[in-house]
C-alpha cells in the first residue's frame, strides 16, 4: 500500500474517514440513560436522539468515523480492503476527542461511534481505540454516548478496559454462515467473532448482577405480557453465556471502576445480498443471537456493490433496500410483538413477501384467528393485528375499562384503520361489510402498500410511472 | 354566553380557570378565550381576567393534588400550544378531571380528554424536534447561542434537557418569534429573559463566525451513501421548515 506522505488537514481526514465509515448502519444512541454532571459534557437518553438526516434519509446521531482506513486485511465486500487503491488516513486520538467535544457542544451529535480498519495489527488498533475513549472520558470529561467496534482478534484485556468506558460495543458478524465468511472475509472466522461476543456478553452479565440488576438486558415492557416473546424465560435457557465468560482482567476492573460495563448492550450487523443466504436464515440467525448472547440489536445492511469482484454481485446490481426494510420490520416483530422467526418464514417460504409487510402477511395466512373483538381480545392478540402497534394496544386495554370503544375512538388512539379494519370488530360489528376472504383482503392491502414499497426500493425517483399505478395492484 | 378572556401567558390562563369556577354561572354557559379577541360575538358577555398569583397557584396545586401529576403535565404542555382554543380545552378537561380524579387521563373516549392529549402531543412533538435540531454556534469560544422559531412556546420544555447535558457551559436559546431566551451561565441554573432588538443583532453576528461548522458540513456530506440517496425520505424525517437554523443545510 502506498501511503501519501503529505500532511493531511483535519478536514481531509474527516472526509476520508467518515466516507469509509458510512457503510456501517448502526447510528443509534439508544440504550443508556445517564444524567449529566457538573464539570462534564453530556448525558444519554434511553430512547436515543437523531440530530440530522443525511442525503440518503438516514439518521445522524453519532459522529461515525473510522480511527483509520489503512487496513491490512482484505475482506472482499469492503471499500477499505488492502487491495483497493484509495486515499488513506489515520486520526490521532486527540483529534477525535476534539471533534467529538466541539460537535457535541453545538448539538450536532449525541456522541461518538468509533470503528476502524485493522491498522498495523488488531492489537495496535484496539489499543488506539482504547486510548481515544480513555482520553475522551478522563481528560476531556465527555459524558455522552460512545459506541466502539471491537476489533476481531484483539487481546481480551483491551476489551475489558474499553468496555468500562463505553456505552455500546459491537462486532460485526457480516455473514451468517461460516462458508460465506471464509469466502468473503478470509482473515475472519466464526471463532474470531463469537468468542469476543461471548466474552462481552459475560462481562455485561457480571456487571449487571454486581449492581443488583437482572442478568439479561431490560427489554420493552410489553414483552412480559407476550407468552411467545423471544426474550421470555425459555430464552434464558437457550443462553450459553455465564459470568465466567467475562474477558480477562474483568473482575479486577469491576472492583476498580465505578461505571457499568457496556450498559447499552452489544450489537452486530449483517450484510444483506452479498452472499446467497435467504431471509429465513438471516432472521433465524438474528433470533439466535438475541437469545444466546442477549444482543441489544441486530442491524441489517443492504449490500452496496463497491468492489468489482468475481465472488460478489456485479457493480450495477440494485441495492436490496426493500429486502432490508422487510428484515427490520420482522426484527421489530421479534423484539416487541412476541413473534418468532419460524412463524414468519419457513423452509418452504424462506423469503419475505415484497408486496406486504411481515405482519400483514402473517395475518393473511391465519385468517381463522380473525376478526377479533377490540373490546375483549387480550393484549397479546391485539398485538398481532396489522395496524395496531404496542402503544395503541396498551391504550385500548386501558381505555376500554371505561366503556366500549368504537372505530372513531380507535382512530384517535392511533390505530391505522386502513390496515386494521379487515381484522377487527367493535362491539360485534366490522367497520364495513368485508368478506373474510384471503384473496380479496390481500388485493386490498397490497394495493394500499404498493406506493410505499415502490418508494423504498426506488429512493431517487419522485413519481411512480402511471403504468404501474394501474398495473393491477389496486382493486 | 359568558366569555372570560385573559392574556396569553400561563399564569393568566390559570387565573382565568379559577374565575370560571368562582363565578358559578354554570359551566355550560361559560367559554374561555385568549386575548386578543379579534371578532367579538353578539349576545356574548365579555369579562377580562387579570393575572393573580395566588389564584393561579391554587389552581395548579389542585390539579396536582386532586387529579394527578400526569394531568398537570398535560395541562401545562397543552397551554404551550399555539392553537387559539387551547384555554377552553384545558377548562373542559379540568371539569372532568375534578369530577373523576386521576382516572381521567385514561378516558380517551371523551372528546375533552382526547382533545387535550392531542394538543399536548403536538407540543411535545415540536419540543422533541427542537431537542434534536437545535444548533448552537460558539461565539468567540465564550458562549453558545442558538436561535429557534417554534410554533409552540417550547422554550421551557427544551431548556432543562440542555441544562442537564451541558451544565458547565454558558449557553442561550433564543426564541426569535417571541423575543424570549433561556440563558444558562456555566454551573448555574437557567433562567428566562426577554431579548432586546439590539442584543438580538449582536448575537446574530456571532453566529456567523464559528469555524467548526465547516467540519460539520464536511462530515454531513461524507456520511451520506449516494447509492441510497433519497431526498424524499430526508424530507419526511426532517421537514424543510426546521432547516433554517441548521448549518448543514446552508450553502
Ligand atoms: S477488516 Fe475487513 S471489513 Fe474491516 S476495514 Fe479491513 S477489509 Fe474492511
Amino acid at each position: 500500500m502506498i501511503t501519501v506522505k503529505k500532511e493531511q488537514s483535519l478536514q481531509e481526514k474527516l472526509h476520508i474517514l467518515a466516507d469509509a465509515a458510512k457503510y456501517d448502519v448502526a447510528c443509534t444512541s439508544s440504550g443508556s440513560d445517564r444524567r449529566g454532571k457538573t464539570g462534564f459534557l453530556g448525558n444519554a437518553a434511553a430512547a436515543g436522539i437523531c440530530h440530522s438526516f443525511s442525503g440518503d434519509g438516514r439518521c445522524i446521531s453519532l459522529l461515525k468515523i473510522l480511527y483509520s482506513n489503512e487496513c491490512i486485511y482484505d475482506c472482499r465486500y469492503c471499500v477499505s480492503r488492502r487491495s483497493n487503491d484509495r486515499p488513506r488516513a489515520t486520526f490521532t486520538p486527540v483529534e477525535i476527542c476534539r471533534l467529538t467535544m466541539e460537535f457535541y457542544r453545538r448539538n450536532y451529535i449525541e456522541g461518538l461511534f468509533l470503528s476502524s480498519g485493522v491498522c498495523q495489527s488488531p492489537e495496535y488498533t484496539m489499543e488506539k481505540i482504547y486510548e481515544t475513549v480513555r482520553l475522551l472520558r478522563t481528560r476531556f470529561h465527555f459524558n455522552g454516548y460512545i459506541h466502539v467496534k471491537a476489533i476481531p482478534n484483539a487481546p481480551e484485556e483491551l476489551l475489558t478496559l474499553t468496555g468500562f468506558l463505553v456505552d455500546r460495543m459491537s462486532i460485526n458478524m457480516e455473514l451468517p454462515t461460516e462458508e460465506s465468511l471464509k469466502k468473503l472475509a478470509p482473515h475472519k472466522s466464526f471463532r474470531s467473532i463469537f468468542q469476543p461476543m461471548k466474552q462481552i456478553a459475560g462481562g455485561i452479565m457480571t456487571s449487571r448482577l454486581s449492581s443488583g440488576k437482572s442478568p439479561t438486558l431490560d427489554r420493552h415492557r410489553s414483552n412480559q405480557y407476550l407468552s411467545g416473546s423471544i426474550f421470555n424465560r425459555k430464552a434464558l435457557e437457550d443462553s450459553t453465556v455465564s459470568p465466567s465468560d467475562a474477558p480477562r482482567g474483568f473482575d479486577l476492573s469491576l472492583k476498580k471502576e465505578q461505571t457499568p460495563f457496556i450498559p447499552a448492550g452489544q450489537s452486530t450487523q449483517m450484510i444483506i445480498g452479498a452472499a446467497p443466504e435467504n431471509d429465513f436464515l438471516l432472521l433465524q440467525t438474528a433470533q439466535t443471537l438475541y437469545r444466546r448472547f442477549d444482543l441489544k440489536r441486530v442491524f441489517y445492511s443492504a449490500y452496496i456493490p463497491v468492489n468489482e469482484d468475481p465472488m460478489l454481485p456485479p457493480p450495477d446490481t440494485a441495492v436490496p433496500l426493500l429486502r432490508e426494510h422487510r428484515l427490520y420490520q420482522a426484527d421489530w416483530l421479534l423484539r416487541f410483538y412476541g413473534f418468532q422467526a419460524e412463524e414468519l418464514l419457513s423452509p418452504d417460504r424462506p423469503n419475505f413477501n415484497p408486496l406486504l409487510d411481515p405482519k400483514c402477511d402473517w395475518a393473511l395466512r391465519h385468517l381463522e384467528h380473525f376478526p377479533i373483538e377490540i373490546n375483549q381480545a387480550p393484549f397479546e392478540t391485539l398485538m398481532r393485528v396489522p395496524g395496531i402497534g404496542s402503544k395503541s394496544a396498551l391504550r385500548i386495554v386501558n381505555a376500554r375499562r371505561f366503556g366500549a370503544l368504537d372505530f372513531t375512538h380507535l382512530k384517535k388512539i392511533g390505530v391505522v384503520l386502513k390496515r386494521a379494519k379487515y381484522f377487527i370488530t367493535c362491539s360485534g360489528a366490522m367497520m364495513y361489510r368485508i368478506p373474510m376472504e384471503e384473496k380479496f383482503i390481500t388485493r386490498q392491502l397490497t394495493g394500499e402498500e404498493y406506493q410505499a414499497n415502490w418508494d423504498i426500493s426506488h429512493p431517487q425517483t419522485y413519481h411512480q410511472m402511471t403504468l404501474f399505478e394501474t398495473g393491477g395492484f389496486s382493486v | 354566553m359568558n366569555v372570560l378572556t385573559c392574556a396569553d401567558d400561563f399564569g393568566s390562563m390559570m387565573t382565568c380557570i379559577y374565575e370560571a369556577y368562582a363565578c358559578r354561572l354554570g359551566h355550560r354557559s361559560i367559554r374561555l378565550e385568549l386575548e386578543p379577541i379579534l371578532q367579538p360575538e353578539l349576545f356574548c358577555q365579555y369579562r377580562q381576567v387579570d393575572f393573580d398569583e395566588k389564584k393561579a397557584a391554587a389552581v395548579i396545586r389542585s390539579i396536582q393534588e386532586k387529579i394527578s401529576w400526569e394531568a398537570w403535565q398535560l395541562v401545562y404542555r397543552a397551554a404551550m400550544s399555539w392553537q387559539p382554543h387551547r384555554l377552553d380545552c384545558i377548562y373542559r378537561f379540568l371539569l372532568l378531571g375534578f369530577h373523576f380524579g386521576a382516572s381521567v387521563t385514561d378516558m380517551l373516549q371523551h372528546p375533552a380528554v382526547s382533545g387535550l392529549f392531542a394538543l399536548s402531543r403536538n407540543v411535545m412533538n415540536e419540543a422533541h424536534y427542537f431537542r434534536e435540531f437545535i444548533r448552537f454556534s460558539s461565539a468567540k469560544e465564550k458562549f453558545l447561542v442558538s436561535h429557534i422559531e417554534p410554533k409552540c412556546n417550547i422554550l421551557t420544555l427544551v431548556a432543562p434537557h440542555f441544562s442537564d447535558r451541558m451544565p458547565s457551559e454558558y449557553w442561550m436559546i433564543i426564541d426569535d418569534t417571541r423575543n424570549i431566551a433561556a440563558v444558562q451561565p456555566a454551573d448555574e441554573p437557567f433562567y428566562l429573559t426577554s431579548v432586546t432588538e439590539e442584543e438580538m443583532l449582536r448575537l446574530k453576528q456571532a453566529e456567523k463566525e464559528d469555524g467548526i461548522t465547516v467540519l460539520w458540513k464536511e462530515f454531513f456530506h461524507s456520511i451520506s451513501i449516494s447509492q441510497r440517496a433519497s431526498a424524499r425520505r430526508q424530507r419526511t424525517m426532517l421537514p424543510v421548515w426546521y432547516r433554517r437554523h441548521m448549518p448543514e443545510f446552508h450553502e
